[in-house]
Order: structure tokens, then C-alpha cells, then sequence
């Protein structure tokens, strides 16, 4: 017989529904930064938990907060 | 007419009075074209996430505008031919208001459909769900 491995695992939710924040912009360089890790990749939605539709704006904004030189796209 | 954004990067060797210099010719090419600056920010140097044209600070310098496609592709000719500015990005912000907008009404439909229902009898109040459901966009 299989040993079931049974972990408790915390239902992830989604940061900007929970603290309803509205405006993902891509000047709020201390809001995006939580959703780069260190080798400046977008963190994914399995991780991060973040909802289908904040994702997107999410992701949206990081990539324009990169063109203007406010995130990085690659550690040096 | 449009919002628009936009934001640029101006040499660190640049003086005070020469980003002044370049918010007021950028400034000019909007009034010509018949749009609205609505702000002109800046930002203040900051240090840039990965090197641009050798340099690691940059000037950042925001503006907020109303205007059409023609100002918009006049004021990125002139933003690319300006040897101090290194980087530019303009960006349409109808869309971004409008969900804001949307979302915000749709708060307001809630919060007054709550306190009403409050009002009518609060016996039968059940708890707030803990996250709330984005409008579909």
C-alpha cells in the first residue's frame, strides 16, 4: 500500500483582489518588484497565486516598467 | 482626443535648466497640435534597473497629456532626436481609467445594495464573502 504523502497546503490568494488594489501601474516600482524574484522573471501564477485577470495587468505592467528602464529584464 | 503618458529618461549630466529646457519644447508641441499637458513631473534622478547608453542614473520626467495620434508621433520625433534624452514611453491610459471607472462604480452599486440591505433587517445579514469578484473586463 502507497504511503499518501498528506501535506496542509494554504489556499493562495490573489494579493491585489484581497487588498483591492485597483491600479497596477507600471511607475509603482515597490509594488512590481514583489512579483520579480532575483533573476528579474515575471513570478508565475502558481506561485504568486495572483488571480487570471491581475495577472495580466500584472504582467503588462512589468513589461512596460522594463522599457523604461525601472525594472530589469536580466540580472547583471 | 486621448490621455496619454508619457514618460522619459534624460542624461544625468543634464543640468536642471536643460531638462527644463526640453519640458518646455515638448511642451510647445503639444499646445501646437491643439492637446492639453495636464502635468509635467519630474521625477528626479533615479537609478536605471540595467544600463542605458552607458549610465546607470538616468532623470526621469513624466508627463501627463491630452492629445491625438499626430502629437503623439511629433513629440517622439523630437523626444528620438534629443542627443540628452536616452528613452521614452508613451503609453494610452483610456483603457486603464476606464476599468478604474468601471470598478469603482461597481463598488459603489455594492456598498449602497449592503447598507440597504442593513437597513431592511439585519437578522438575516450574512457574513461578507472575504474577496470580492472582479468585474469581468
Amino acid at each position: 500500500m502507497a504511503i499518501q504523502k498528506q501535506y496542509y497546503r494554504r489556499k493562495k490568494v490573489c494579493k491585489f483582489c484581497v487588498e483591492r488594489i485597483d491600479n497596477i501601474n507600471y511607475k509603482d516600482v515597490k509594488l512590481l518588484s514583489q512579483f520579480v524574484p532575483e533573476r528579474a522573471k515575471i513570478m508565475p501564477r502558481r506561485i504568486s497565486g495572483v488571480c487570471t485577470p491581475h495577472q495580466r495587468l500584472l504582467s503588462d505592467a512589468i513589461k512596460k516598467a522594463r522599457n523604461i528602464a525601472l525594472l530589469p529584464f536580466a540580472t547583471e | 482626443m486621448r490621455n496619454y503618458e508619457i514618460m522619459f529618461i534624460v542624461s544625468p549630466e543634464a543640468t536642471e535648466e536643460d531638462i527644463d529646457k526640453i519640458n518646455g519644447q515638448i511642451e510647445g508641441v503639444i499646445t501646437a497640435g491643439g492637446g492639453k499637458a495636464e502635468k509635467i513631473e519630474k521625477l528626479g534622478k533615479r537609478r536605471l534597473a540595467y544600463i542605458v547608453k552607458k549610465f546607470r542614473e538616468g532623470a526621469y520626467v513624466l508627463f501627463t497629456l491630452q492629445g491625438d495620434g499626430a502629437i503623439i508621433r511629433e513629440v517622439e520625433r523630437r523626444l528620438r532626436v534629443m542627443d540628452l534624452v536616452f528613452k521614452y514611453l508613451t503609453v494610452n491610459m483610456d483603457g486603464a481609467m476606464k476599468r478604474l471607472d468601471k470598478i469603482k462604480a461597481h463598488r459603489q452599486k455594492r456598498a449602497a445594495h449592503r447598507s440597504r440591505a442593513r437597513n431592511e433587517g439585519s437578522e438575516r445579514r450574512q457574513p461578507a464573502p472575504a474577496a470580492e469578484q472582479m468585474p469581468e473586463e
